[in-house]
C-alpha cells in the first residue's frame, strides 16, 4: 500500500492516528529504515511471522487506544525462541485486558529487536503560522527533562539539517563520547531531510514522532514511530 | 499579496513609492490639516478632496486645490492618502479602484485590531474589494510611507530632499516615525519608510520583495510583530535575506510582551524557539530596540564584510583604552599586540607620558596633534596582525569643538587611504558631546564612508553582529 492508501485506509477505519505498522510503512517508503513490523491477529501468526523476521523480536500490544504501551505490560523484548512469543503473546494480551479492559485490540506486533544505539528522536508538528516545523533531540530524558532539541521550519536545506543535528547540546554524544559507538551523522542529516520533502508533500499528516530512532556508526533504525493525520477535511 | 505577478507588483509598488501626483483625502482643521502638511515638501503635484464645506476654506488658503472626490482630479492618481474616518473608507477605496490609482494607504484606524465586531467586519470588506480589484492598499491603520527623495512624509520633522539607502518596513507607525527621526539625528539618510499596519493586502514580504529589486536601497531593516502568511514570510525573507542584508527586528517575543501585539497589530504569538530557527535559516540578522538596529545598518553600509577579527583600537583616554579593549573583546574580537616593527615607528614619535601604544592605544597627549594622530593610523594600516581599526572620538565640549573638526577631518582622509575597515565611536552618554557638533561630525563622518557610533559598547555589539553576519555571508 502506498501511504495515501494507508491514509484512506486509517481515515476509513475513522481514525487519524495510524497503527505502529501503518507508521513504518510510510516511513519506509519515504526511505527512512525502520525495524521490520508485521501485525499478529493470533498466536500462532505471531510465531511465524516471527520465525520469518528472524530471532530475536519483540511483541507490542497493537491498539489506538494504548498511549504508553510498556506501562501496562504491554511490550515484550529479546524474545529468542517460538515458545518465548507464544508465551509473550497470551500475556501482553491479559495485560492490556486488565489494565485496559475497555482497549480495541487489533493484535500484537512483531518485530526485530533492534541492536543497541545512541537514542535520537526525530520529529514534525504544526506552528500555526509557520506550517510544518521539524524537531530533533537526543532520546530519553534529554529531550523529555532538558528540552535540549532544535528546530527548523519546512522546506530544510542540506544546512539547515547539518545545523540542526550540531545545534543539541548533547551533540558530542552523538559524535562518540568515551568510546561510545558514535552517530552517522550522514543519515540523521539525510532523514530529516526527508521527513522535510515528506511534510511538504503530504500537508495531511499533522504529526510524526520517531522514538526512538537508533543511531549507530553506519546508519540509523527508526523503532518506533506515530504518525497522526489532520482531521478529515 | 495581490493577484498581480510579481515583477508588475514591484512596478506598481515603485509608482506608489515614487509619485508624481498625491491626493490626501480627509485632511481637517482639527488636527491643524497635518496630512497636507506632512506633504508640503512633495516634490510633485499635491490635491485634496474634502467634502466638508467648513474644512474646504482651510485647505485652499494653504494653496492646494480641493476636489469633492477623487473622481474629479482631473490627471492620473499615483498617490492616496485616506485619514477619513472609519466608516467612510470602503466608499473612498471604491473611488480609488474606479479611478485606478497607483496605491492608497488607510491611515484611519479601528479595524481588526480592535478586535471589535464592526471593526473586524469592515477590514474584511475593504480587504475584498482591494483584493478583487487588485488594488495596491497600504495598511489599514498605518502611517504609510516615507521617501525623502521626492517629499513624501508621514510626519513634518521628517527631512525632505535628501536621500540614502536604507529602508525601513514597519508594522508600527511609532517605530516607523522613530526609525527615520533616529537615523536623521546619527547623521544618516534614509531610503524609504513604510509603515503598513495591519497589512491586509500588501503584507511585509512584498515590500521585502519590493526592496530587495529596489536599486535605492542597500540594506533593508524591519520592525515586525506577526504576519498574515507565516510560511510566505519565511520563504521570502529566506530568498531576499540572500540577495541584500536583511535587519529583523521581532516585537513581541515574550509572553507578556505578546499580548501588546495583539492589540496593537491583531498578531498572533511567536514561539522564540520558532522565531530562532526562522532566523538562523533564513540568515537575517536579528537586533533589537531602535539603537541596535541603526547601529547595524550604519555598519553594513560603510563596510564591506570582513571576518578578520584582529582589531586596532586606539582611545583619547585610559580608562577609555580599557574599556573599548573589553567592550571589543567580550564580543570574541581580537585586540593583538602590534608587531615589533610597528612598536619600533611608534617609539620614534609617540610620547608615552599619559599615553601608552600596546593596543589598545591610548592617544593621551599624542592626540593634540592631527599629524600625530594619522601617523599612529598609518600604522594601524601597514601592521599585518590588524584586520580593522576603530577610533573613539573623545569628549568634546564645546571649548574644544575645534579639536573635533580637526578630527572628523583626519578620519575621512585617512578612510580615503586605508584598506581596512575604519569605525569610530563616541565615549557614550548624552552628556559628552555638544549635541548639533556631535550631528554634524557623524554626518561628515559618514559621508565620508567611517560610521560613527553612540558608544564603545554599540560599536563592539554591532562589530560582533557584523563580523558573525559576515562569516555566514562567506559559508554561502
Amino acid at each position: 500500500m502506498s501511504y495515501n492508501e494507508i491514509f484512506q485506509h486509517a481515515r476509513a477505519s475513522g481514525r487519524t492516528l495510524l497503527t505502529e505498522v501503518e507508521a513504518k510503512a510510510v516511513l519506509e517508503e519515504i526511505g527512512v529504515p525502520v525495524t521490520k513490523t508485521r501485525l499478529a491477529r493470533s498466536k500462532e501468526e505471531a510465531v511465524r511471522l516471527a520465525g520469518e523476521l528472524g530471532y530475536p523480536v519483540v511483541l507490542k500490544i497493537a491498539s489506538a487506544d494504548v498511549v504508553h504501551k510498556s506501562d501496562i505490560g504491554g511490550v515484550k523484548l529479546g524474545l529468542h525462541s517460538a515458545e518465548a512469543v507464544g508465551a509473550a503473546y497470551d500475556e501482553i494480551l491479559a495485560n492490556v485486558k486488565q489494565a485496559q479492559p475497555s482497549a480495541r485490540v487489533d493484535g500484537v506486533s512483531v518485530q526485530n529487536q533492534a541492536r543497541p544505539g545512541t537514542e535520537v528522536v526525530l520529529g514534525m508538528s504544526k506552528d500555526p503560522q509557520f506550517g510544518p516545523v521539524l524537531m530533533f533531540g537526543l532520546g530519553g530524558i534529554l529531550v523529555e527533562v532538558l528540552k535540549d532539541v532544535a528546530f527548523r521550519i519546512v522546506p530544510l536545506t542540506k544546512r539547515d539539517a547539518a545545523q540542526m543535528v550540531r545545534e543539541i547540546k548533547a551533540y558530542p554524544v552523538l559524535e562518540g563520547y568515551r568510546g561510545m559507538e558514535p552517530a552517522h551523522i550522514p543519515s540523521l542529516e539525510d532523514t530529516l531531510l526527508k521527513l522535510s520533502e515528506f511534510a511538504e508533500q503530504a500537508p495531511e499528516v499533522r504529526e510524526m514522532d520517531l522514538n526512538p530512532v537508533l543511531a549507530y556508526k553506519d546508519g540509523l533504525l527508526a523503532v518506533d514511530a506515530r504518525i497522526v493525520l489532520e482531521d478529515a477535511g | 499579496m495581490t493577484n498581480s505577478n510579481p515583477k508588475n507588483r514591484q512596478e506598481r509598488l515603485d509608482r506608489v513609492f515614487n509619485p508624481q501626483t498625491v491626493v490626501v483625502v480627509g485632511s481637517k482643521k482639527i488636527d491643524e490639516y497635518n496630512w497636507l502638511k506632512n506633504m508640503s515638501t512633495f516634490t510633485g503635484k499635491l490635491y485634496s478632496v474634502q467634502i466638508d464645506p467648513n474644512e474646504i476654506p482651510g485647505i485652499e488658503e494653504l494653496g492646494i486645490t480641493n476636489f469633492k472626490s477623487l473622481k474629479e482630479v482631473p490627471e492620473p492618481i499615483d498617490f492616496v492618502l485616506c485619514a477619513v474616518p472609519r466608516p467612510v473608507t470602503p466608499r473612498i477605496v471604491q473611488d480609488c479602484i474606479d479611478v485606478g490609482v497607483g496605491g492608497v494607504v488607510l491611515y484611519t484606524s479601528g479595524f481588526a485590531e480592535t478586535a471589535t465586531e464592526d471593526g473586524i467586519r469592515l477590514q474584511e470588506a475593504i480587504t475584498k474589494m482591494a483584493r478583487e480589484a487588485d488594488l495596491m492598499l497600504v495598511g489599514p491603520n498605518c502611517m504609510g510611507i516615507y521617501n525623502p527623495k521626492v517629499g513624501v512624509r508621514f510626519g513634518q520633522d521628517q527631512v525632505a530632499g535628501v536621500s540614502g539607502h536604507v529602508s525601513f518596513i514597519s508594522q508600527s507607525g511609532s517605530q516607523g516615525s522613530g526609525f527615520g527621526l533616529e537615523c536623521q539625528a546619527q547623521g544618516l539618510n534614509v531610503c524609504k519608510v513604510v509603515s503598513f499596519g495591519n497589512g491586509v493586502v500588501l503584507d511585509s514580504p512584498d515590500y521585502l520583495e519590493y526592496f530587495a529589486q529596489d536599486p535605492e536601497c542597500q540594506v533593508i531593516t524591519m520592525y515586525v510583530e506577526g504576519t498574515r502568511d507565516g510560511r510566505r514570510f519565511f520563504k521570502t525573507l529566506r530568498d531576499v535575506a540572500q540577495r541584500k542584508p536583511v535587519l529583523v527586528w521581532k516585537g513581541g517575543q515574550t509572553p507578556d510582551s505578546a499580548r501588546a501585539t495583539r492589540s496593537h497589530t491583531a498578531s498572533l504569538a511567536v514561539s522564540s524557539t520558532i522565531w530562532d530557527a526562522l532566523i538562523r535559516q533564513t540568515g537575517a540578522i536579528p537586533v533589537h530596540g531602535l539603537e541596535e538596529t541603526v547601529d547595524m545598518a550604519k555598519a553594513l553600509l560603510f563596510t564591506k564584510p570582513f571576518t578578520g577579527a584582529r582589531l586596532g583600537l586606539l582611545a583619547v583616554a585610559g580608562g577609555h583604552s580599557v574599556e573599548i579593549a573589553d567592550a571589543f573583546s567580550m564580543q570574541g574580537l581580537n585586540v593583538p599586540a602590534l608587531t615589533e616593527a610597528s612598536y619600533e615607528k611608534l617609539a620614534s614619535f609617540f610620547s608615552v607620558i599619559g599615553g601608552s601604544f600596546r593596543n589598545p592605544l591610548e592617544g593621551g597627549g599624542n592626540m593634540a596633534s592631527e599629524e600625530k594622530v594619522i601617523d599612529i593610523l598609518r600604522i594601524l594600516e601597514e601592521d599585518a596582525t590588524i584586520d580593522a581599526i576603530v577610533v573613539e572620538m573623545g569628549m568634546f565640549g564645546r571649548r574644544n569643538l575645534n579639536v573635533l573638526e580637526r578630527r572628523v577631518k583626519t578620519l575621512v582622509e585617512f578612510k580615503q587611504i586605508t584598506t581596512k575597515p575604519l569605525w569610530s565611536c563616541w565615549s557614550g552618554g548624552v552628556t559628552r558631546v555638544d549635541p548639533e557638533a556631535q550631528q554634524k561630525a557623524a554626518l561628515e563622518l559618514q559621508e565620508g564612508g567611517v560610521p560613527v557610533f553612540g558608544s564603545i559598547t554599540r560599536a563592539a555589539r554591532a562589530m560582533g553582529k557584523f563580523v558573525r553576519y559576515s562569516r555566514w555571508l562567506q559559508e554561502q
